[in-house]
Order: C-alpha cells, then sequence, then structure tokens
C-alpha cells in the first residue's frame, strides 16, 4: 500500500503525465511514505520524463506503460490511485475501496467529466484536483479522509426488463 | 445513399415475413457498446440480467472500437452458462468521426444505418438495452420503425451514464422520447426530465 497508481484511460493526457513525472511530486511522495510510483501514461508517451538520477527521485521506484488490459490489479495494489475523470477508471477505483485523486482534463471539449468528477468530491468519495494542484493535495493527505463508496447493484436493470418483456 | 435507405427499409420489412414469436425464457436481448467509458458501465449493468432468460444477446458494436470486443467476452465469461452460451457480435461502420465534413458525415451515417438494420432484421431482438453511445440514437430509431410497420414491438430500455450529474447528452436527449424505461442515475436529472426513473448506484 505504499504504491501510487497513476492512470490516464484510453486516450492521453499531457498535463497530467507531466505533472507526476516532476522532481516536486515525487519528493512529495517520498515524504508522504510512498515507495513506488506506477504510470499508464496512454498516448501521452512524451510527457511522461521523470527525472533520470537516482537522487532527484527520492527513492521512489518508477515503472510505466502504455495501457493495460487488467487496470485492476494495478488499482488493488495501489495506497491511492490518481486517475482522469473517465467514468471507467472512476468506478473501478471507486469500487476497489482505493482512495482517489480525480484529474479533470481541461481540454476536453463539453466537459461533463468535470460534473462526475465534482459531484463525487462534493460527496467526499474522491478527492477533486487539477494537475498543477497535485504536489499540494499530496501534502495535505486529504485522499486519507474519504467516505467509501456504496457496493454497485445493477440487479434492478434485469428487473426493468423482466417488467418490459411481460 | 437513397439506395441504402431502401434497402434497410426492405430488410426491415421482410423481417415481417419470417418473424416468429420467440417463447417462454428465450429471449434475444440486443446491447448497444460504444466507446470506453459507456462499455465500462454496460459491462457492470449486464451482472444484474439473468442470463438464462436472455438466452442470446445480440451485440451492436462501432468497427471502430476494439476494446468493445475484447469487453464483450469479459461480460459473457462469467455470466454465461449450459443454456445460454449464444452470443452474435454485430459490427457496424461508426456513425460519426472527429472532425467529418458534414457531407461525409451523412454517409457514413446512412452506412452505419443499413448495417444495423440489417442486424436488426437478422435476429429480431426482444428488448434493446442502451446506455448512450452515438449508435444506440439509430438502434431506437430503426426499433421505432419496426413498430410502426408493425413488424414487431421491441421494447427500448435506456440507462443514462453515471457520468451525465446535471445534464443529457445528446443521445440521451433524443432516446428520452424514444425510449420505454429512461433510467438515470443522478436525482438531478429526474427533477428536469420528469419521464426519468432515478436508480443509484447501479454500476
Amino acid at each position: 500500500m505504499t504504491s501510487v497508481y497513476v492512470t490516464v484511460g484510453s486516450t492521453g493526457f499531457d498535463e497530467l503525465v507531466r505533472a507526476v513525472s516532476t522532481k516536486a511530486f515525487l519528493l512529495a511522495l517520498s515524504q508522504r511514505g510512498f515507495t513506488q510510483l506506477t504510470v499508464q501514461y496512454g498516448s501521452s508517451t512524451d510527457a511522461f520524463r521523470p527525472p533520470p538520477s537516482a537522487k532527484d527521485q527520492h527513492g521512489i521506484r518508477i515503472d510505466s506503460f502504455d495501457y493495460t488490459d487488467r487496470p485492476l490489479q494495478y488499482i488493488e495494489q495501489a495506497g491511492l490511485v490518481i486517475c482522469h475523470a473517465g467514468t471507467g477508471s472512476i468506478l473501478e477505483t471507486l469500487h476497489s475501496q482505493r482512495p482517489a485523486i480525480v484529474v479533470v482534463n481541461g481540454r476536453l471539449m463539453d466537459n461533463h467529466q468535470r460534473e462526475i468528477a465534482e459531484e463525487l468530491a462534493g460527496r467526499e468519495f474522491v478527492v477533486c484536483a487539477e494537475p498543477e494542484e497535485l504536489v499540494q493535495c499530496i501534502e495535505e493527505e486529504k485522499y486519507r479522509e474519504l467516505k467509501t463508496y456504496p457496493r454497485a447493484d445493477p440487479q434492478p436493470i434485469g428487473e426493468i426488463l423482466d417488467e418490459e418483456m411481460l | 445513399m437513397f439506395y441504402l435507405i431502401t434497402i434497410s427499409l426492405i430488410a426491415l420489412l421482410s423481417a415481417r415475413l419470417y418473424w416468429e414469436p420467440s417463447t417462454g425464457g428465450n429471449k434475444v436481448l440486443c446491447v448497444v457498446l460504444g466507446s470506453g467509458g459507456h462499455t465500462a458501465e454496460m459491462v457492470r449493468l449486464m451482472h444484474g440480467i439473468d442470463f438464462e432468460r436472455y438466452t442470446k444477446r445480440l451485440y451492436i458494436v462501432s468497427e471502430s472500437d476494439a476494446l468493445s470486443a475484447n469487453q464483450i467476452a469479459e461480460i459473457e465469461r462469467p455470466l454465461m452458462s449450459d443454456y445460454s452460451q449464444e452470443y452474435v457480435v454485430g459490427r457496424v461502420p461508426r456513425s460519426r468521426q472527429v472532425g467529418q465534413s458534414l457531407v461525409s458525415a451523412l454517409i457514413s451515417a446512412v452506412r452505419c444505418l443499413a448495417a444495423t438494420a440489417w442486424l436488426l432484421q437478422s435476429h429480431l431482438p426482444d428488448i434493446v438495452l442502451c446506455n448512450g453511445p452515438g449508435n444506440c440514437v439509430i438502434v431506437c430509431v430503426l426499433v421505432m420503425v419496426l413498430r410502426v410497420l408493425g413488424v414487431k414491438r421491441i421494447p427500448i430500455v435506456h440507462v443514462e451514464s453515471f457520468a451525465r450529474v446535471r445534464s443529457l447528452s445528446l443521445s440521451g436527449k433524443i432516446a428520452y422520447y424514444l425510449a420505454d424505461r429512461f433510467i438515470v442515475q443522478w436525482s438531478g436529472l429526474q427533477q428536469k426530465y420528469p419521464r426519468a426513473e432515478y436508480i443509484p448506484n447501479l454500476v
């Protein structure tokens, strides 16, 4: 539980990937007791430039890859998940009961991703942040006081289908 | 283009000739899949459905969507039993691409329409479940055509995306008028759209 998993989902998110490869971010992680950073950077390959020297990595081990078919295996091992505001990533993180910092991609058109991130943050299920606020988020450890998200129950959908078939 | 529309209509009408009502528990469920987030939610919704009742599933997937194909196998694996192993994946051309000109967008929409019409008439589902990708508008419209032509009455259940807290998606706004049941996952939407049913924590 001393690892952080960063995920941008099926596209890319340069600002987020850049923010988690800075010295300041790695320093904040190590000060809060994290030892491992795993980054799924999607198409933001060029934005992922962690500092090359071990000194600047502040003792954080860094792994990275573009995509994975099995995001859950990384989410479940993480003590903190930092994800883009896509529904898939948010739901996987909430149901794995991992603390999440959700970062909204301000470049997306018709930004309803901000709606869901802010709604969930308002109910204290996640922390919502801009890329440039991540260092501060880690330092303040607000993600430690989040509420547990209720278990999903898709049963009513089955019942509605059955009612319509009568 | 008119040629394609005519073909879709003939296809839909011809379905009337050899359609027999499906009996007992053997129902055909049509599921419309789209991109990333919508598919992720649909995977979760499908866990609420009894596959021994809906023994055949028709998945309508956009040709450009590679992820969904893997996810269908993922949906099916834990839920299928010995009695319910049949599922069909129908691929249709993408209805709309980012940055397309109006004319080419229209042509792709018609190609998508024709392919979807062909799938619907070949499998004649008993019920349609969709949750908001662009494709589902085309499916809903064709289901309405089947209804108006008197071929078959196929109920549509639309579940608006979990990501929609305060406003409906474009396809949601259209589906609101076409779906027999319209489900939203946030209470604020039900206040704006009174015909919607509010069910939290579905996904």
